[in-house]
């Protein structure tokens, strides 16, 4: 077992070491005593960009497939388990990555372990047909009930095709379509596996109140003896222009209750210093309540009910900033696209005043806060870091980074990427009464979540 | 180990499954109670290394104490709170708020209006402040409450839209008597929020709005805050005259077994909303009650999902639960108790046949002391995780306030479900979902799905359109 530990710079007090097991799984421990509970998180370096075409939608089918035990837990017994333990846990699928969680009483720790590593070593023991029928039909369910029975439910998933063209990894989004869905066999997901889950293709964290020692030494013995493998197969190269190059248009007549303007923007990749500007140029244009664009859409020119940016930070292909404005009563979508030009122009002009620049690191900083409050929370931080940038210590200076980002930096992003010949447009006109034969329409509906969770959440159970 | 083991087909070590160690222990947190000289009652408690501290004022401002006609103004004056005071036009106060960090939310709902804070206790003082600028001054400038009444119009075709919002007004609508303001919208419908203005909401602030009767909890990691000092020149600044309790009129539901159809050509799924009202937890059954609705509904494991996902495929999830509407100090309030999911259009049929089936089979065979012993372990063992931060603890604290329940009520609650059997549990299900008691909402494609529901005897069949 290698140690690469000490620990370095913290924030808040808070402290992680790195430790790496002979078959490669990297580990990453962070003690915390202030409540008696400890989270276990695993990230394996897959996700949907590793689809090949025809395969949409299996990374996160397959992420169901791990629920339905393994050689020594039967059926749902993770699950059963894990809740009858006193625990929560979940499993989620985005564009970069799977993964696994736990939250745990501190005392049923070492269960939690043990149940990843059995999986993680022996899941194609026990997966069969059945189970792959009946997720498949889960997973179905699920994308009619998040995407395509939700008003604007699949408005995510055209603009994400709109930036990244045909054939890009990431030109699909992780829920996949159903006839992929229909055709992912058994075999696909026993092949999947065998590419993708090893230890060393995964990052382990480890995060609340632990004895380190005692942690590492049951994970040498639940994990230690998982073989690795070389079989992974990268994921096809992320790389695009900075800019797409001209503006890309789609104008939906949908039964939808408003009209609405969406926008995708392509920004700097996740994990540079021009990612964190670009997040609060976003922020100070199109984040909480008075920023830039609800002030003038919403307040001022009264043509928008709501107004706001978000950004999907990805590492292997440029970010996404998007951006979801729901039109108020009659107003037009010529005049909310007007001044939303006129704004981002305006700023990337002008750039943030000090006043803007203060209340956009306060923003992000409180939602670093927000993510670092809970174990599990600083857990999947830890693993983001060490998976996509080599360094979990990462996760812990993220904020001071936001905080040194300056107000020319913020206006360069802007100026580079907040251009109309960077971006796509994807815009609502309502209809009427739809006749009940044309219904099938209704179901290509479409959002840019209002929750702003894009594409990071396809958990496997959403709510316990 | 190497690639040449694995490729030689070598598998992982087994180990038996471990047992758990001794708990530490863990309280739900007991609050100290106060109150400040103008008469607000504080509750504070002090959560080490929470930095994000959590403020809740729970405001006794009603839904039933709307004027029928402006039915809506609770809402949009907790969302007008935020719109200006006497030192800050609406924007700047957003502003402001933002530049400590601070995210402020106020929502009415039919016990009262909520207010609630979340910011870095390293600026707590600066956004006490502005919370109490607007509890202490709201400024309801007549341009922003006419702004705020056409959001709230805006906002309403998008909830009819929302399968899930749909179903919960239909299901209010259906169970409630039509003088009960429970039967219609929380944030009011299209007739009565169009009558609102500033004046409007000024009367009903100035009817319903005081410290006397409020209460604040804050909670958080207070170290190195001077809470007292803190909070005696924010909240403390707030004035009002004293006023007695609000009575709270009972709640009555007709739960007549019955099933209501909206219709939705061309949707993929049917969202289902199955409910009637039952006790809140003044009742000495809600422990058991909360037992056995977690074994019928409460998880990927309980009884509901068990067949309709894991086995059938029929749905991502079901749920059951039960939710507090309003509560009396005298007990004569109640809670929603109700199963929630969306099933593919196709099986809408087969599933509700199922779930009924589950029901029947729960009211005959019973609760396992498995499943009673694993729903204890569960609810009890979740705890301390579902209260590691400030707001959660913050949020149930104000919860028991608003249902007039003792500050300890939780930390109790623990305790009695540990003590509650598999009888009682069983018998607290099967009274809270009796078979023929239910009012069946499903929002769908009523010319696919309305036939083979008549079919399964599960009450009259109604199809409604909204256009």
């Amino acid at each position: 077992m290698a140690h690469t530990a000490s620990p370095p710079p913290t924030a808040g007090g808070l402290t992680a070491t790195e430790h790496r097991l002979a078959n490669g799984l990297r580990v990453v421990l962070s003690e915390d005593h202030q409540t008696p509970v400890a989270a276990v998180c695993l990230w394996y370096d897959v996700g949907s960009r590793h689809e090949v075409a025809g395969r949409t939608g299996l990374a996160h089918l397959f992420e169901h497939l791990m629920f339905q035990g393994s050689a020594q837990v039967k059926g749902n017994g993770h699950f059963e388990l894990v809740q009858g333990a006193g625990g929560s846990l979940n499993g989620t699928t985005s564009f970069e990555r799977t993964n696994y969680f736990e939250t745990m009483p501190a005392h049923q720790l070492e269960l939690a372990l043990w149940l990843e590593a059995d999986r993680m070593g022996s899941l194609l023991a026990a997966l069969d047909e059945e189970s792959m029928e009946n997720q498949r039909d889960v997973v179905k369910n699920e994308r009619r009930q998040r995407y395509d029975n939700v008003p604007y439910g699949t408005a995510f998933e055209r603009l994400t095709a709109m930036v990244y063209p045909e054939g890009h990894p990431y030109h699909h989004t992780p829920i996949g379509s159903m006839a992929d869905l229909d055709a992912a066999s058994l075999e696909d997901a026993r092949d999947f596996f065998r590419t993708y889950y090893a230890p060393n293709n995964a990052v382990l964290a480890v995060v609340g109140d632990i004895d380190p020692q005692r942690t590492l030494a049951w994970v040498e013995k639940y994990f230690g003896s998982i073989p690795s493998h070389e079989g992974k197969r990268p994921p096809r190269d992320g790389s695009l222009p900075e800019v797409i190059g001209e503006e890309v248009k789609q104008i939906l007549h949908e039964e939808v209750p408003s009209r609405a303007m969406m926008a995708a923007y392509r920004l700097p990749h996740d994990g540079t210093r021009e990612a964190d500007a670009a997040d609060l140029a976003l922020t100070v244009l199109g984040g909480g309540d008075s920023s830039r664009l609800q002030t003038r859409l919403v307040r001022r020119d009264r043509t928008a009910v709501t107004a706001g940016f978000g950004m999907l930070r990805l590492a292997g292909a440029p970010s996404m900033g998007w951006l979801d404005v729901k039109a108020s009563g009659d107003a037009e979508i010529a005049d909310i696209e007007r001044a939303v030009d006129e704004e981002l122009a305006r700023f990337a002009e002008e750039g943030p005043t000090p006043a803007e620049m203060e209340r956009a690191q306060a923003l992000l900083e409180r939602e670093w806060l927000d993510r670092l409050a809970t174990v599990g929370g600083r857990a999947d931080e830890l693993c983001r870091y060490a998976v996509l940038f080599g360094d979990p210590q990462l996760a812990l200076t993220a904020v001071e980074r936001v905080l040194q980002v300056t107000a020319d930096e913020v206006r360069e992003v802007a100026a580079a990427r907040l251009r109309p010949d960077n971006r796509a447009v994807l815009i609502y006109e309502p209809t009427q009464v739809t006749a009940p034969d044309t219904g099938a329409d209704v179901s290509e509906g479409a959002t840019v979540s209002e929750t702003g969770a894009a594409a990071d959440t396809h958990d496997q159970e959403a709510a316990q | 180990m190497s690639d040449a083991t694995a490729q030689n087909g070598m598998s992982m070590e087994f180990h038996p499954q471990p047992r758990g160690g001794e708990p530490r222990p863990w309280a739900f947190p007991a609050p100290e109670r106060g109150e400040l000289p103008n008469g607000l009652t504080v509750l504070r408690c002090h959560r080490p290394g929470q930095k994000v501290v959590a403020v809740e004022v729970n405001l006794v401002a009603p839904l039933e104490a709307e004027p029928r006609d402006l039915e809506g103004v609770a809402g949009i004056m907790a969302r007008a709170l935020s719109e200006g005071t006497d030192r800050h036009s609406a924007e700047e106060f957003a502003a402001e708020l933002e530049r400590c960090g601070a995210t402020l939310d106020a929502h009415a709902d039919h016990p009262g209006v909520r207010v609630s804070l979340e910011v870095p206790a390293s600026r707590l003082t600066r956004a006490l402040g502005l919370l109490a600028d607007a509890l202490r001054a709201p400024a309801f400038p007549e341009g922003e409450v006419e702004r705020l009444v056409r959001n709230r119009l805006d906002e309403i075709p998008h909830e009819l839209a929302n399968p899930a919002r749909r179903a919960a007004i239909a299901l209010s609508k259906e169970l409630f008597p039509a003088d009960s303001r429970l039967s219609r919208p929380r944030q009011g419908a299209e007739e009565t929020i169009r009558n609102i203005d500033a004046a409007a909401v000024r009367a009903f602030y100035a009817e319903h709005v005081r410290p006397s009767t409020a209460t604040a909890v804050v909670v958080g990691d207070f170290t190195g805050v001077d809470l007292d000092k803190a909070l005696a020149e924010t909240l403390g600044d707030w004035k009002g005259a004293a006023a007695g309790p609000r009575p709270v009129p009972p709640i009555t539901a007709d739960d007549t077994g019955r099933v209501v159809v909206v219709d939705r050509p061309g949707a993929v799924q049917t969202q289902l909303l199955i409910g009637r009202i039952g006790p809140d937890r003044h009742d000495r059954v809600w422990p058991a009650q909360v037992l056995g609705t977690y074994c019928l509904g409460g998880t990927l494991t309980s009884r509901l999902d068990r067949v309709l996902r894991e086995e059938k495929g029929y749905t991502y999830g079901v749920r059951a639960f039960a939710q507090v509407l309003r509560s009396s100090p005298e007990g004569t309030g109640a809670s929603m108790l109700a199963i929630n999911g969306s099933v593919a259009t196709d099986v809408t049929g087969p599933a509700l046949e199922d779930l009924w089936r589950v029901l029947r089979t729960l009211a005959e065979e019973g609760l396992t002391d498995a499943e009673r012993d694993t729903a204890v372990q569960n609810l009890v063992g979740v705890a301390p995780l579902r209260y590691e931060t400030a707001a959660a603890v913050a949020g149930t604290l104000a919860d028991q306030v608003e249902q007039h329940l003792p500050d300890d009520y939780q930390a109790k609650l623990y305790a009695r479900l540990a003590e509650t059997g598999t009888v009682e549990a069983t018998a607290a299900a099967v009274a809270a979902f009796p078979a023929d008691r239910l009012v069946t909402v499903l929002v769908g494609d009523a010319s696919q799905i309305a036939d083979t529901v008549r079919d399964l005897g599960i009450g009259e069949v109604t199809v409604v359109t909204d256009q």
